[in-house]
């Protein structure tokens, strides 16, 4: 049975908490603006910086803030060649920076239990100051939210009319993506480089499944991903895993059966 | 009845069941015949291309051909960026006739050489599709159609955006075609051009009217085509249409 | 200096990793160049990423990895089909959601057990511990994966060419789009020993992305993209034996390097 009293339980329940915030909030964006592959991408292309800062013992946030920095601009530049793509950049720079990390990591660590908890998340590594700096992006994505709302929905829509609309679409952009970024930074901790998705993307989704209106989208999102969350904290603890995994399996789990229980609510009605 | 040309009866269908693009087309092409297409965008001119190609997924009436027809598309629909050179187009034509465990012979080969030239893209035969210009482009189309050796021909818009060179060089093309007894499909918006080949055939969702350019290209039918208030420039050029309503696209 | 290349091949061991990569870079060249004409990059990040519990089940059970691969890209791909087929969502996003979904689930089969399998092999790949029996069936796929291309030449460049025009050309789009997956699937089926699940995609993407770049010509790009398939797999097991770092990490990075410096070339500056 989860231990309530313990201070590594209690962080965990919390940050789960605190992420449903932006996992709503911009998984709502990720979702219009298809930008699932972004976010699967810019937690994993932080591992290499992770096994960095364990070597050198600087902080991990930091380090990772700026792999997920380099990979957007490298994207960016790669992304416009014509002939590879955007969807092919990314995962070349995507497996680059994995290949970079397990070849670091050959250095720095003993074991590969480390590189596990990298990849797929820990309960027990969450600080403080995690739960802190997590507090501090889902305040942060809320008020990006309420300023950017109308330039992320005019640009998504219509890009090329965006400009004359008065809207200045690659700031707004980029704070997107930066709000992105900053939120798979501190999800890191709890749920690993590769699973940054299941807090991002997953609840997001499946509230896309029973919605299309983007504010009930968020929200619901939140909601499901709060729920989602503590109960990932419970499965983790019991089978002594990440949270991003046992987040992932709840995750996946409710995404099926929401899909398949409004596929068939679909067909029971008949299209008109 | 020539059984050796295009004969449609009757032909409906869309994309999807019980919506239809295209109601009620019947008309007859012989072999040497030039059809003009006339329509608006989205009036069916593609659609009943589709149709004839075989491809539209609801059918419902007679087409009889005396062979699959050959298509050339608009060249908006073939990719730049893909590594293939202008004799590499060509040379697909051929692909249909070519089993897939041998190489495509060396019979097509040189007939897809004489095409090019045929084409006046000899100089550019062995250059990147992508890298050529909108009338160069839209000849290789047209090369590989002819080297399928269809006696039907369905060209989409050949001529629009197309510089004068290789509109002159496709128009005469047109007629060594026709001389050679094949029958061709034009879809355009040039009603001056239509007026000039043989039969014309007037398209919006439904068939409007078929015949020869005299009796259809009237001020009403060309504005029951078109569906709106139609600019016909001086000397009976391009149709251009200035809709009143919303159409349906 | 002709030692220091030739000196980790005097090991049988590192000697069979390399006839490995050899026997993969005739798979993975050529499949890499389609996967990029027709766009399909981030379906081979997909299959590869999500077939993690096959492989997890079939290492806890004790059975072949082929078995787990074969049973992961099934499971992988019918759930990607499937989730693909949903129109609210997008064919990216229902994606996502199943790989994380898949990602997660394997993580938590792999970190739960008492005594759990060794996945950082399962992930990044098992290069020097290929026997012969391994290369046998990775010849076996490969070659097949190879002869299929070249027999489907044609129609795969029709179809990428012009899939508008290609049924009235005798060449059916959908069917051989179908045909590069399963060609894609059997790929990421051969390529897994060796690299493992996360880098097996830098094989396939990164000596392609390096052909696309230098070459101008279809035939060209194939064959230029197997031979630096082969150079980066050596290189890569080269400097893995003198730095002493994982051998599938190194290939993937030197593959990855491969690209980005062909990228660097001006275009057009080589022709053919």
């Amino acid at each position: 049975m989860l231990d309530l009293s313990a201070p590594y339980v209690q962080r965990a329940l919390l940050e789960m908490l605190l992420l449903a915030v932006p996992a709503g909030v911009l998984g709502g964006w990720i979702v219009l603006r298809r930008l699932a592959f972004f976010a699967h991408a810019v937690g994993s292309v932080s591992f290499p910086a992770l096994v960095l800062a364990s070597a050198w013992g600087i902080a991990p946030q930091l380090a990772a803030l700026a792999a997920a920095l380099g990979f957007g601009v490298a994207q960016e530049r790669l992304g416009r060649v014509q002939r590879i793509g955007a969807d092919a950049a990314t995962a070349l720079l995507l497996v680059g920076a994995l290949a970079a990390g397990v070849v670091l990591a050959s250095d720095v660590f003993e074991s590969g239990t480390e590189v596990d908890t990298l990849l797929f998340g820990s309960l027990l590594g969450l600080s403080a100051t995690d739960v802190w700096l997590t507090a501090l992006v889902a305040g942060a994505t809320v008020v990006l939210d309420a300023a950017l709302r109308r330039h992320w929905l005019g640009t998504g829509f219509e890009p090329a009319g965006a400009r004359a609309l008065g809207l200045r679409p690659v700031l707004a952009e980029r704070m997107l993506l930066a709000g992105i970024a900053a939120t798979a930074v501190v999800a890191l901790g709890a749920v690993g480089a590769l699973l940054v998705t299941v807090v991002l993307v997953v609840p997001a989704a499946t509230a896309r499944l029973l919605t299309d209106r983007l504010a009930t989208l968020q929200l619901a999102a939140v909601a499901l991903a709060a729920v989602e969350g503590l109960a990932a904290v419970w499965l983790a603890d019991a089978l002594n895993v990440g949270a991003g995994s046992a987040l992932a399996v709840l995750g996946g789990g409710v995404f099926a059966i929401v899909a398949g229980a409004t596929a068939l609510r679909a067909r029971a009605v008949p299209a008109s | 009845m020539n059984s050796a040309g295009v004969v449609v009866r009757g032909l409906s269908g869309g994309y999807t069941p019980g919506r239809d693009a295209l109601r009620d087309v019947s008309f007859t092409a012989d072999p040497g015949q030039i059809v003009g297409v006339l329509g608006p965008n989205g009036g069916g001119k593609t659609t009943l291309f589709r149709a004839l190609l075989g491809e539209l997924p609801v059918r419902r009436g007679e087409v009889e051909l005396p062979g699959p027809p050959a298509y050339v598309p608009q060249t908006e629909g073939a990719r730049l960026d893909f590594p293939v050179s202008a004799f590499d187009v060509v040379l697909m034509g051929a692909y249909a006739r070519t089993p897939w465990f041998r190489r495509v012979a060396a019979g097509d080969r040189a007939a897809a050489r004489r095409t090019l030239e045929r084409t006046g893209l000899a100089d550019v035969a062995d250059m990147s599709f992508g890298v050529l210009s909108g009338g160069q482009r839209q000849r290789v189309l047209i090369a590989r159609a002819l080297l399928q050796d269809a006696p039907v021909l369905l060209l989409d818009e050949p001529l629009s955006g197309v510089d004068s060179v290789s509109a002159a060089r496709i128009e005469s093309l047109f007629a060594e075609l026709r001389a050679e007894g094949r029958t061709l499909l034009v879809a355009t918006h040039d009603v001056r051009q239509a007026g000039e080949w043989d039969r014309v055939l007037c398209l919006h969702g439904r068939q409007v009217d078929f015949g020869r350019p005299a009796a259809v290209l009237s001020p009403e039918t060309l504005r029951e085509t078109y569906g709106a208030e139609l600019i016909v420039l001086e000397g009976g050029g391009r149709a251009v249409g200035v809709g009143h309503h919303g159409h349906a696209h | 200096m002709l030692g220091w290349l030739t000196d980790p091949f005097a090991s049988p061991i590192v000697g069979r990793a390399l006839l490995e990569l050899l026997i993969l870079s005739l798979a993975c060249g050529p499949l890499g160049v389609w996967v990029l004409l027709y766009r399909d990059a981030y379906a081979a990040e997909s299959i590869s990423h999500g077939m993690l519990p096959g492989l997890v089940l079939a290492a806890l059970a004790g059975a072949p990895l082929l078995l787990g691969a074969v049973g992961g890209v099934l499971v992988a791909a019918a759930g990607i089909a499937l989730v693909a087929r949903d129109q609210r969502l997008g064919a990216d996003l229902g994606v996502a959601v199943c790989v994380s979904t898949l990602l997660g689930l394997g993580g938590l089969l792999a970190l739960s057990p008492e005594s759990p399998p060794r996945l950082g092999e399962l992930l990044f790949g098992d290069l020097l511990g290929v026997s012969g029996g391994d290369l046998a069936v990775a010849g076996a796929l490969a070659g097949g994966v190879a002869l299929a291309l070249l027999a489907g030449h044609r129609s795969l460049a029709l179809a990428g060419f012009d899939r508008g025009s290609a049924p009235s050309l005798g060449v059916q789009p959908l069917r051989w789009e179908l045909v590069l997956l399963v060609i894609l699937a059997v790929t990421t089926v051969a390529a897994v020993q060796g690299l493992g699940n996360l880098l097996l995609v830098a094989l396939v993407l990164a000596p392609a992305t390096a052909a696309r770049s230098l070459a101008r010509r279809l035939p060209v790009m194939l064959a230029l993209s197997v031979l630096l398939a082969a150079v980066a797999g050596t290189a890569g097991l080269v400097l893995s034996f003198h730095l002493e770092v994982a051998a599938g990490a190194s290939v993937a990075l030197c593959a990855v390097t491969v690209a980005l410096l062909a990228l660097l070339v001006p275009a057009g500056r080589l022709t053919h």
